[in-house]
């Protein structure tokens, strides 16, 4: 059936400018917005793609937006409702490894898509439910299910984005769909209190009912993201009949063992990224109350500046993102980072000054570490390992999360907010360790982090050369080693001492043996390669004897460039001789 | 020599609806309650006594299972209380608690006030101070601590103290969300006369009212959605009473630790690594000298 479909489908695939369906039944001419390879229709693919997100955006930031109203209305202390947001890690700390492989093996992403959402679905309603029937427990419940899908469903979305875009506007479409993110965030910290009030009017009281019915109403969100998920399996499902598109992957690799061979440098990596997002996130759970409390700000104004952090970073990080490229340098931006990030934390803790400036600054951090940091994985990482590193990466910042957001709640009730921000404080300045120790270490190592874009480039430029360099070799080689089928290894080793052989290189050696009676010279480079035999007899061609043997002589080339010792030659040699007789 | 005077004279109820209107009940007027005996309820070893009565009349049935009390706790020496809010006190002072426990409240949104009247003796002057302190460490989340100073008009040195943190615990054994929102109004000169049989009138002799002057502060419990003591029916709110300079909070060792570790490793590091590199730089320097 599908070979059918494919059989019927080819002409359209293979024509770019009809742009017409060849289906049987439909027309020959798509109108652009139906047509998958016209601009209006990828448009539409991205809005959906956008939207696919912004449900679980939303309601994530629910217990921070109506924070005062959990805690009276379903009378929990701090920690308890800290845990809402520890739920929603825990599933984390496992899936971020299995994210990738569901989509690809399992589901597929349009059904892995579908089922993400419908599980942040789900989790919401439940959240809502445990709200109306006033039982907490079913609340943490719905928190998890509700983490099962969230995350994954970024998964999702980034392959959907890579799988529609791949190419020049990729970057673009990452950069939207963040942005994207911290839109529904926003909206969600502005909008939940004065949906409460309005609910709250309605009701006449409030109590949990009141409550749930608002968490319901925000559950909203989550069924707009669902249809929109739906859509997109449905537009993709088309294009790729229509395209002969494959379906998207998320090509992540996921080895465990592979964390025995992480360096020194990815593990410090780490430690930044925990202690550093343990500050930040856990902070904006209980900011608004934090700003009611200790600053006197009135609901509206503590939801607003506790939404400042995403609202910087939406347009913040594409710039960041072109300046970290453009400069390089990225231990040094993310020291600038961390220390802004200390400086706003001790401003919160220590002073009564005006908190937007603290909060600005937060955000503006924020934004820039996120640029500087996540990047700095791919330097230290082998590139078969990245898919592991960043699904560990990803998995012990949700440990993180979890394990701070309950113990900042409990630090809250215990000890207050001077405390509290004192904890805060001192996992920033765990992150501040961690890069100081990365700084020396890749000193000391002499890695590649901290270089700047012009030396990376120059360094790239140069690696690019080699590379083009040994294709060449490689493709001059071909038939012989095609025919001697070397190992791949040989291959990769000799690559390395030519390239730090570099200039001309002399061998000069005896043979006693019967058959090089003679002495040879070899002369190579890592563009020429020539032999000069001296006397005696050659049983192979006697266009080589006396003369220089131009690169290209299949055999002697292939002997000589596996020389990088003496001893190597004869090895080399007698097993060409070998192949000769036969 | 008691140069701040004190005495708690009358609890109110109101309840302010939705346009900022206050509608008072009657006034719950202490002096006429029927109080119980002290000696019941004192304890000689940890130093309190609790005074609790209930009106002499009680047509609407609000004391029917509760009371109004005060509980006095004196101290052998400084140091800081366990329970909330946790106030740091000195041996020259003593703890005055005011419970408000089991009333029922006559309204559906309706709140408590205390009015706390002071006699002055002649060249002393009141002051009413609020300070705001970033340490809320031993009273978490509440930044704002009221006192109420005797300062002598010659030196301006202070005699005596009433402080308080602006927070009243709506449960027996305190926590943090059990607060309840304490303000305090202005120090006003009281608009009322002492009553005939009254105990101050009784130690400062006729002349209250007089060269004595009273004033008095209203402190009101509940914000704008407290509806904690409605649930819980209890009410307590701490107050420290002194001779002396009110006591200062400062920061626990522990916050000064944690902060001198986690700024002082990264800095030390910063400057040790520094020494390090640079010394192994000029090393490596030395090593290339000869060849030049």
């Amino acid at each position: 059936m599908v070979e059918e479909e494919r059989a019927l489908l080819s002409p359209a695939g293979g024509d770019d400018d009809g742009g017409g369906g060849g289906s049987p039944g439909s027309p020959r001419a798509l109108p652009a917005v139906c047509d998958p390879r016209r601009l209006p229709h990828r448009l539409l693919v991205l809005a959906l793609m956008c939207f696919l997100g912004f449900g679980s955006y939303f309601c994530y930031d629910n217990p921070a937006a109506l924070q005062t109203q959990v805690q009276r209305d379903m009378k929990v202390r701090t920690a308890q409702f800290m845990a809402l947001y520890a739920w929603y890690s825990w599933p984390n700390v496992v899936l971020c490894f299995f994210g990738g492989f569901l989509i690809d093996r399992v589901f597929g992403i349009r059904l892995g898509t579908i089922i993400f959402s419908i599980f942040v679905c789900v989790g919401q309603v439940i959240f809502a439910l445990g709200a109306l029937l006033n039982t907490f427990w079913l609340m943490d419940m719905g928190r998890f299910i509700f983490g099962i899908g969230g995350e994954s469903l970024a998964v999702a979305q980034n392959t959907y984005a890579v799988s529609w875009f791949k190419g020049k506007e990729l970057n673009l479409v990452f950069g939207l769909q963040l942005s994207m993110a911290r839109i529904g965030s926003t909206v969600n910290m502005n909008i939940m209190g004065w949906i409460y009030t309005r609910v709250q009017d309605l009701l006449g009281y409030t109590g949990p009912s009141t409550l749930g019915l608002t968490l319901m109403i925000g559950g909203v969100t989550c069924l707009f993201s669902l249809t929109c998920a739906l859509i997109l399996a449905y537009l993709d499902k088309r294009a790729q009949k229509l395209l002969c598109k494959e379906q998207g992957k998320t090509g992540e690799v996921i080895k465990l063992t592979d964390v025995k061979d992480f360096s020194l440098s990815l593990w410090l990596i780490f430690v930044i990224c925990v202690c550093y997002y343990a500050a930040v996130f856990p902070f904006i759970g209980l900011g608004k109350v934090f700003f009611i409390e200790k600053f006197k700000f009135s609901s509206q104004e503590a939801s607003a500046i506790n939404s400042i952090v995403y609202i910087i970073s939406a347009p913040m990080s594409p710039v960041f993102g072109l300046l970290v490229d453009k400069v390089g340098k990225n231990i040094i931006w993310v020291l600038c980072a961390v220390i802004t990030t200390l400086a706003s934390h001790i401003m919160l803790a220590f002073t009564f000054w005006n908190p937007w400036i603290a909060m600005c600054l937060l955000g503006v951090a924020y934004s820039l570490l996120a640029c500087a940091l996540w990047p700095m994985v791919a330097f230290v990482v082998p590139e078969h390992q990245l898919g592991t590193a960043y699904g560990f990466m990803q998995s012990i910042q949700n440990l993180g999360l979890a394990i701070i957001s309950i113990a900042a709640g409990m630090i809250l009730d215990a000890r207050g907010y001077l405390f509290l921000e004192v904890f805060f404080t001192a996992c920033v300045c765990l992150s501040l360790i961690a890069v100081v120790m990365l700084y020396f270490v890749n000193h000391l190592t002499g890695g590649d982090l901290n270089w700047s874009a012009k030396k990376r480039e120059k360094l790239q430029k140069v690696a690019a050369n080699e590379v083009e360099e040994q294709e060449r070799l490689r493709r001059q080689n071909e038939d012989d080693l095609a025919k001697l089928q070397p190992k791949a290894d040989d291959f990769s080793l000799r690559n390395k001492y030519l390239s730090k052989l570099g200039a001309q290189v002399q061998v000069s050696h005896q043979e006693e043996d019967g058959f090089f009676n003679s002495q040879m010279q070899f002369l190579f480079d890592s563009e020429n390669l020539v032999v000069i035999i001296v006397g005696g007899t050659w049983p192979v061609s006697t266009a080589a004897r006396g003369l220089p043997a131009v690169a290209g002589e299949g055999l002697f080339e292939h002997g000589l460039l596996e020389c990088y010792l003496a001893i190597f030659v004869r090895v080399q040699f007698a097993m060409n001789l070998e192949w000769l007789e036969v | 020599m008691l140069m701040l005077n004190l005495s708690l004279w009358a609890v109110f109820e109101y309840s302010e609806a939705k346009g900022l209107e206050e509608l008072f009940y009657p006034t719950y007027d202490l002096s006429g309650f029927s109080w119980d005996s002290v000696n019941r309820t004192l304890n000689h070893t940890a130093l309190t006594a609790e005074f609790s009565g209930v009106p002499a009349t009680d047509p609407g049935g609000s004391f029917s299972n509760g009371s109004v009390g005060f509980r006095v706790t004196a101290y052998e020496a400084g140091g800081r209380d366990r329970p909330l809010p946790s106030l740091l006190h000195t041996a020259n002072s003593s703890k005055v608690e005011f419970v408000l426990a089991g009333v029922a409240p006559r309204g559906n949104g309706s709140r408590f006030a205390l009015e706390v009247a002071t006699v002055e003796e002649p060249g002393v002057v009141q002051e009413l101070r609020s300070a705001r302190s970033i340490d809320d460490e031993y009273t978490p989340t509440i930044f704002e601590m009221l006192s109420l100073v005797a300062q002598s008009q010659n030196d301006s040195s202070t005699r005596s103290f009433l402080q308080w943190k602006a927070t009243a615990y709506g449960s027996r054994s305190p926590r943090r969300e059990d607060n309840i929102q304490c303000r305090s109004g202005g120090l006003q000169a009281a608009n009322w006369t002492l009553p005939a049989s009254s105990i101050v009138r009784a130690y400062f002799g006729e002349g209250v009212g007089s060269s004595y002057t009273v004033s008095a502060i209203n402190i009101s419990f509940g914000g704008e959605d407290g509806e904690v003591y409605q649930e819980k029916r209890y009410l307590s709110w701490s107050a420290l009473l002194g001779f002396g300079q009110p006591p200062r909070d400062t920061f626990s060792p522990l916050v000064i630790s944690i902060m001198a570790v986690a700024l002082g490793t990264p800095m030390a590091m910063l400057l040790v690594g520094g020494c390090v590199l640079l010394f192994a730089q000029r090393k490596r320097y030395s090593e290339y000298e000869p060849i030049n």
